[in-house]
């Protein structure tokens, strides 16, 4: 919205004005998208660039050699690469169906009206909020061999006989951070679902009531498929929080046992920062941006659809 | 019968109170584990409930230890700059995107959804090389910077919203009388923008509270580091101090407790109205 040129000025310091009208606009832009220039493209391209090179430790101050796709041959052949990859897709997977349908069971009950409703989902929505670094120490507290509550728990209901060592076996480390994680992104969820259950036409239910539809009629006829656009946004932006997850591992397994629990972001870190290959680290980080890329445009590509609609 | 009695308003309050306190249950150990003397802390079977209570990982932490107010310092100094940084940064380009004519907004737009996806992951690695050559390692503004890179697309994308709500005819009423648009939008639009500009900030200052990768690849200065290194220090190799790290754990959110009683109504849109739009 801009004023008439009438508005602006008077004859006399027409022609700065004028400048200063046509370009005015941008100097809201300027600040911010330099930032954005300098503090998050930059550094992509760099990253990019980092990858056609053969960067360590110990060449970064005498200079390194370009070497092209060498990098991404050698990520690529990696087995422990094709393992983070496939963890990454357990992890994703089983974070994102299980906080969705715990998230709209919780939702669904929060969904009525009760005395206390509010304050039970902030303290819900507040787990969400803890660092990342203490859910991670606190899940591996709970789950914690032979002191641990969750097996004292499991040997109570007689599920196990002796204690597991959750984070230190191979086969459940992985399972263990991706408890963690579920309980994190349950209260997102939940806060997402129920403010679309909120928005529901209330109609359509009185009506399915009149013709005598049952709760359960009434979740999966009219409910869910209601929830369709929620649902898509969901599964997108899961995908996409659920992906770059880090903190917990670093905390919990630190990618072991054997690279067990080892998920692409934290396997990026590990050769970077731990390793020192700064080149094989930009290349793993480099090809989840091609990841995430695609994954985006399915997303971008959906909400232009919906809102064309 | 059997229906109405699962429709009623009591039994779906115990069931929503139940779950609460299911889901919260970790929340509790926490708690629990920090006010547990050792003895107790490793018996078979855990404690459920304390059977003896005592305050010694907080006096032992907190009143005797001049450290952990340092890096509480810290936190906020990096959270706090975060917040204003990014309140600075987003607030005139949001504005812009919602109700200024410029060209380029559509692809402006589609580089904050991208950006708002880079795993921090990503740019840890070019931060350590740029700041490295910058000299810019161990200080304050590399750790603001980095975290201003998290939450800056969020907020343009959450105050977008928020400007194009604002009533239309203000800015040409302004112009009529003589303001120009930057007096108009620093006196006139961003007071009405406050709830976006608080839920905003807000976020932007817990992401980087709780911050932990930025922290751990551009620092090793144990003066300048947060909170969230500082529970490292519990963590030994031949075992863990539970009880003070649970005790730490407990402080550092305190300020996110602080922050959800006083604005879990700006929470709660911020994160709707930040994933929908």
């Amino acid at each position: 919205m801009q004023p008439s040129k009438a508005e602006w000025g008077t004859p006399s310091v027409r022609q700065k004005k004028n400048i200063f009208k046509t370009y005015g606009n941008y100097l809201f832009v300027l600040p911010g998208l330099l930032f954005l220039t300098v503090f998050m493209l930059f550094p992509i391209a760099y990253n990019v660039f980092l990858t056609f090179k053969n960067v360590t430790v110990f060449n970064i101050m005498s200079g390194s050699d370009f070497i092209w796709f060498d990098n991404y041959l050698t990520v690529l052949s990696d087995p422990i690469f094709l393992s983070s990859i496939w963890n990454s897709i357990i992890f994703t997977s089983l974070c994102l169906v299980f906080q969705f349908l715990i998230g709209l069971t919780l939702a669904l009950f929060f969904n009525r009206k009760f005395p206390g409703r509010g304050i039970m989902r902030s303290l819900i929505l507040m787990a969400w909020m803890i660092p990342l670094v203490i859910t991670g120490n606190l899940f591996q507290w709970m789950f914690a061999g032979e002191y641990g509550i969750i097996n004292h728990f499991l040997m109570w209901i007689g599920f196990i006989q002796e204690p597991i060592y959750w984070v230190s076996n191979e086969n459940t480390a992985l399972y263990s951070t991706i408890i963690a994680n579920i309980w994190i992104g349950i209260p997102f969820n939940m806060v997402i679902l129920l403010a679309a259950l909120q928005s529901l036409p209330v109609e359509v239910y009185e009506a399915a009531r009149v013709d005598g539809a049952s709760k359960a009629r009434q979740l999966f006829s009219i409910t869910l498929p209601l929830l369709k656009p929620t649902l898509f946004i969901l599964v997108m932006l899961g995908i996409i929080y659920t992906f770059k997850v880090f903190d917990i591992i670093l905390i919990m397994t630190q990618g072991g046992p054997v690279y067990s629990s080892t998920v692409v972001p934290f396997y990026a870190y590990e050769q970077a920062f731990i390793h020192y290959n700064f080149s094989i680290g930009a290349t793993i980080t480099t090809i989840m941006l091609f990841m995430l890329i695609v994954v985006s445009l399915v997303y971008l590509y959906f909400v232009n659809k919906e809102e064309t609609e | 019968m059997k229906n109405r009695f699962w429709q009623s308003q009591s039994v779906a309050t115990v069931i929503a109170l139940f779950s609460t306190m299911l889901f919260l249950f970790p929340v509790y150990w926490m708690f629990t584990t920090s006010i547990k003397p050792m003895s107790s802390i490793f018996s078979v079977p855990p404690e459920l409930v304390p059977s003896n209570v005592t305050a010694e990982a907080y006096t032992e932490n907190i009143l005797r230890n001049p450290d952990l107010l340092g890096y509480f310092g810290n936190s906020i100094i990096i959270a706090g700059g975060t917040l204003l940084l990014t309140l600075l940064l987003a607030a005139p380009i949001a504005y812009a995107l919602a109700r200024l004519d410029i060209k380029g907004k559509g692809p402006i737009i589609g580089i904050m959804l991208v950006t708002q996806m880079l795993p921090s992951i990503m740019l840890a690695l070019p931060f350590f090389l740029l700041f490295s050559s910058l000299g810019l390692l161990n200080s304050f503004p590399a750790l603001i910077l980095a975290n201003t890179t998290t939450a800056m697309p969020f907020a343009i994308l959450v105050l977008r919203p928020f400007f194009m709500s604002i009533p239309k005819g203000l800015e040409e009423a302004a112009a009529i009388d003589g303001s120009n648009r930057f007096f108009t939008f620093v006196r006139i639009i961003l007071p009405l923008a406050k709830p976006g500009l608080l839920t905003v900030g807000l976020f932007a200052f817990l992401f980087a509270w709780g911050d932990l990768l930025f922290a751990l690849i551009l620092t090793t200065d144990e003066s300048i580091r947060p909170l969230t290194l500082y529970l490292f220090t519990f963590i030994g190799q031949y075992g863990t101090d539970w009880n003070s790290l649970m005790a730490v754990s407990f402080v550092a959110v305190i300020p996110i407790i602080l922050i959800f009683i006083f604005f879990q109504k700006h929470i709660v849109e911020g994160i709707a109205s930040g994933s929908m739009k």
